[in-house]
């Protein structure tokens, strides 16, 4: 009996030692594949920002002849619509698996697109109370902060993915 | 006390003066900063703005431009050859050169920059300096340093801005018309420069700063190389514009550029 116990015992270590490497083996192996190269990471995100990035531009096509023309609450829907394009884009990309020596700058990364769509959204709301000077102001901001997110992720070489102003009418 | 009060006030103003130019830093923080991008291994960069920031609403005003740029790698690795430059102006902006004398790029070939002056002062638009990453065969690279000129000109019947780049070490001097083209789209105003294989295989291309900017009179009239209007809405205090681009086209035809947009203030 306490050979047979010992033998089943040896079994259960040999058997838990197995499933342990091969869960190891499995996160492993899950892990690569779900962490892209840079260049695969790029090319998936500009997938998705693209048609946002078009869409962008339809939505504010004549914003600023909206806004030189006094439209403020006409040019506050296109940036409300602008800036829903916007959060969904970024909403879309962050769940996309990052290459890990990236981690750190394309957090960074993210905290800029998420103060541009807080931008665009504070520009919208100050555009449909009519108040131009805090609109402008903010607009300033974005255009700074949009410089900054460029930059941060500038060897990823992105193209829809990154802050264009001409997008923005 | 007689005495302070004067220093008192003028440390004021000092202060007062230097308050406003943090204020006016701290403005022009929100757009100021050189933009960059990267095209591979390729880095173009771009800089500028318009002096004064403030300008009519209706009407142009006297304006200097300043624009800086440039190409690197991302490795260090030496730069391509690039053939052609372009630089953007918004179609907004005036170029006026009424009345202003022109310089022949004969008239500037082996000349040093005070010799340039010398003989084309009247025709200054502009001055900087340029930097450029030399090969020549069987040597190390190094890095050339030129003072540049911009001159008033014509190419082949066309306006033209001519640079003259002239460096100490090794003397050096070049020669390179910008063409004035008109272009449809954001950028209505375009300075192209083809640079020839003549050349030969040492520029390649790095970094350049330049400032136009000429006041003259024609006729008895007060006059500007260039002119800007800040269109701002009545209601706004400044606008916000696609202010300049750099396009560079590579040997091979390969094209990269940057692009910035700048603020101004309405007057």
């Amino acid at each position: 009996m306490e050979a047979m116990s010992a033998v089943s015992g040896r079994r259960r270590l040999v058997a838990m030692v197995a499933i342990g490497v091969a869960l190891l083996a499995g996160a492993a192996g899950a892990s690569a594949a779900e962490a892209p190269s840079r260049t695969e990471y790029v090319t998936q995100l500009e997938s998705l920002c693209e048609p946002d990035a078009e869409a962008t531009q339809r939505v504010m096509k004549g914003a600023r002849a909206d806004i030189r023309a006094e439209r403020l609450t006409v040019a506050a829907e296109k940036f409300a619509a602008a800036a829903s394009i916007f959060g969904g884009t970024v909403r879309e990309i962050a769940v996309v698996p990052r290459p890990p020596a990236d981690t750190a700058k394309l957090g960074k990364w993210f905290g800029y697109l998420k103060a541009q769509e807080s931008y665009l959204r504070r520009i919208t709301a100050q555009l449909q109370a009519d108040h131009a000077i805090p609109a402008q102001r903010l607009t300033a901001r974005f255009i700074h902060n949009g410089n900054l997110a460029n930059n941060t992720v500038l060897a990823f070489g992105f193209d829809f993915c990154s802050f264009k102003f001409s997008r923005y009418g | 006390m007689s005495a302070r009060a004067p220093a008192g006030g003028a440390a004021r103003r000092a202060l007062g003066a230097l308050a406003a130019l943090m204020l006016l830093a701290g403005l022009g923080a929100g757009v100021a900063h050189g933009e960059r991008t990267q095209h591979g291994n390729l880095i173009v960069a771009l800089d500028g703005g318009l002096t004064p920031l403030k300008l009519p609403r209706d009407h142009p005003a006297p304006v200097a431009v300043h624009l800086a740029g440039g190409l690197r790698t991302a490795d260090g690795e030496l730069l391509p050859r690039v053939t052609r430059v372009e630089l953007g102006l918004p179609k907004q902006g005036v170029l006026s050169s009424r009345g202003l004398p022109t310089c022949s790029q004969r008239r500037l070939r082996d000349t040093t920059s005070a010799k340039a002056r010398e003989l084309c002062g009247g025709a200054l638009v502009g001055s900087g300096t340029l930097q450029a990453d030399v090969l020549l065969p069987n040597q190390d690279p190094f890095t050339i340093e030129a003072d540049l000129l911009a001159f008033n000109g014509r190419v082949e019947g066309r306006r033209a801005v001519i640079l003259h780049a002239a460096a100490a070490k090794p003397p050096t001097v070049v020669v390179l018309p910008f063409v004035l083209r008109r272009r449809e789209g954001t950028f209505g105003l375009a300075m192209v420069a083809d640079l020839p294989p003549t050349l030969g295989p040492w520029p390649h291309f790095a970094h350049f700063e330049l400032t136009l900017s000429r006041r003259y009179t024609y006729r008895g009239q007060e006059r500007s190389y260039l002119s800007a209007s800040c269109p701002a809405p009545p209601r706004f205090t400044a606008g916000f514009l696609s202010f300049a681009r750099v396009g560079f086209t590579l040997v091979g035809g390969r094209q990269v550029g940057a692009g910035i947009v700048r603020g101004c203030r309405a007057r």
